[in-house]
């Protein structure tokens, strides 16, 4: 099993926890962070399933959703189930670091996550 | 700082335009409002292009140096404007300021976009580009993909329902029909895509619990205002409209960093400022173009401006409030819904049409009567960078 390849970035003034990285403190302003990473399960924030695919998916859909991590980090996904009804916001899913697309013949890693 | 009046609009039809480059949709409305406005063989002094994807999908660069060659404006000062979906009121409000501070007397503003070049495949990519690349786009999240997951927020939060969103597509495209610039010119019936055996087929999901229906065309298009200062505007031929407040505000680039993802601080903040410069309230307003690229976002944003309170929007789409004749006309045109979405063009082609309001010049089908303040809202990215315009008749 990958382990999950997110970082988030603490604020060390503020503790503000931000997840992509920004050069200064969504809050404070502040310019110095702690790296940090996901904690245990994620709850599911919201979710989709996508049936217009972009360029670059050759599949019949996808189902993307948001969790929020138990130290707070909130990430978004791809949800490993066959339908969208399958889900409910707020279940726990359990995250694993998979291919999520390829790119010139290259897989490309990211967060997917499974109802638990 | 001078106050600034909108002299001349041209608008060509939005929708699917195989025969014309990107540069020939810029020229014919460039042309159209250089006309309207009775400019004559007469110059500008500069141009703003409002454009998201040449480079991308025409690979084509530079393109605001490509018009005014074209047009015959040189030496005009000229430049292209990007910023997304919002690239229209961009421009827009570059040429505002310019002519506000007394550099440039009369400036020309055009946006378009020709989305219809490549494949829904392309399409849909290119639009998906202005999210987060590792965060969002590495999913192959797309923009119909972030609508879905705010409307589920907003459903769960507020109590919209899909009747409620179904309302607004049909008051829409029921305007759309009647408007000659728009791309989908087909009035639509609930029973046709909600409650029959029929809107299965008719009306399948894009993005749950977004459908088919909920969502905006892909389009081509282009749209164009002449600017110059009110005191030097009352000398053409076509009632000045005065661009009475603007205002524009950002937000995080994702959803998930906002502390309430169903709060569109930036729709509201832009608002507040463009209400706050003209010295007035909502309350004030006869008829608004507002952002509907999703059924979901006309809801959210007759909310965030200040028409409805929260969770009121929903209720008011299907009461009747937003139609024609109701308390507050909202995308009379059909907005993006039906008028269609050419993204570049989008935030110009909506100071057109209520230009086109507040100059009485509509029929009876679709003009609000004796409007005097209209409303605009150009939302780009989702919501992270916002652009407001409050319009006003100018008696003469």
């Amino acid at each position: 099993m990958k382990e999950i390849a997110i970082k988030a970035y603490k604020c060390k003034s503020c503790g503000k926890i931000h997840y992509p990285f920004h050069d200064r403190c969504l809050s404070c302003k502040g310019r110095d962070f702690e790296v940090v990473k996901p904690l245990g399960n994620g709850k599911l924030v919201t979710f989709t399933q996508i049936f217009n695919l972009p360029w670059g998916f050759d599949q019949r859909f996808l189902i993307i959703g948001i969790v929020e991590f138990e130290n707070g980090i909130k990430a978004m996904g791809q949800i490993k189930v066959q339908s969208s009804e399958e889900l409910r916001t707020g279940m726990l899913m359990k995250p694993s670091w998979e291919p999520v697309r390829v790119e010139q013949g290259e897989n490309v890693f990211g967060l997917k996550l499974e109802p638990i | 700082m001078r106050d600034v009046a909108i002299i001349g609009v041209g608008m060509i039809p939005f929708g699917r335009r195989d025969e014309d480059t990107l540069m020939d949709m810029l020229a014919y409305a460039s042309l159209k409002a250089l006309d309207d406005a009775g400019l004559g063989d007469k110059t500008v002094d500069a141009v703003y292009v409002a454009n998201m994807g040449a480079a991308l999908l025409q690979h084509q660069t530079a393109i605001a140096s490509s018009l005014v060659d074209r047009l015959s404006l040189i030496p005009a000062a000229a430049e292209a404007i990007e910023n997304g979906p919002a690239s229209g009121a961009s421009a827009v409000k570059n040429g505002l300021l310019a002519v506000a501070s007394g550099y440039y007397d009369y400036v020309m503003v055009v946006g378009g976009e020709k989305m219809r070049e490549v494949t829904g495949w392309r399409a849909t990519d290119f639009v998906a580009t202005m999210t987060h690349p590792l965060a969002e786009y590495v999913y192959g999240i797309t923009l119909p993909g972030m609508a879905g997951m705010f409307t589920r927020l907003y459903m769960e939060k507020y109590g919209v329902t899909r009747e409620q969103l179904i309302s607004v597509a049909i008051k829409n495209q029921e305007m759309g029909a009647l408007n000659p610039y728009s791309h989908v010119e087909m009035a639509i019936t609930k029973e046709g895509i909600y409650d029959s055996p029929h809107s299965v087929v008719n009306n399948p999901p894009v993005a749950d619990p977004l459908h088919l229906y909920d969502a905006c065309p892909v389009s081509d298009g282009a749209a164009a205002v002449i600017l110059c200062p009110l005191e030097m505007a009352k000398k053409f031929s076509k009632p000045p409209v005065l661009i009475a407040g603007f205002g524009q505000a950002t937000d995080t680039q994702t959803l998930q960093e906002r502390e309430d993802p169903t709060d569109l601080k930036a729709v509201t903040l832009a608002a507040q400022k463009a209400f706050d410069m003209a010295k007035l309230k909502p309350g004030d307003i006869h008829v608004a173009e507002l952002h509907d690229a999703f059924t979901i976002l006309e809801i959210a944003e007759s909310e965030h401006v200040g028409f409805f309170k929260k969770g009121e929007g929903g209720k008011a789409a299907i009461s009747g409030k937003t139609r024609l004749g109701g308390q507050i006309p909202i995308n009379v045109s059909g907005g993006l819904k039906a008028r269609g979405h050419p993204v570049g063009a989008t935030g110009v082609a909506q100071v057109v049409e209520i230009v086109f309001q507040l100059r009485h010049e509509l029929n009876k089908e679709r003009q609000v009567k004796n409007a005097k303040n209209g409303l605009t809202v150009n939302f780009g990215g989702f919501g992270n960078n916002v652009l407001a315009f409050v319009l006003r008749r100018v008696e003469q």
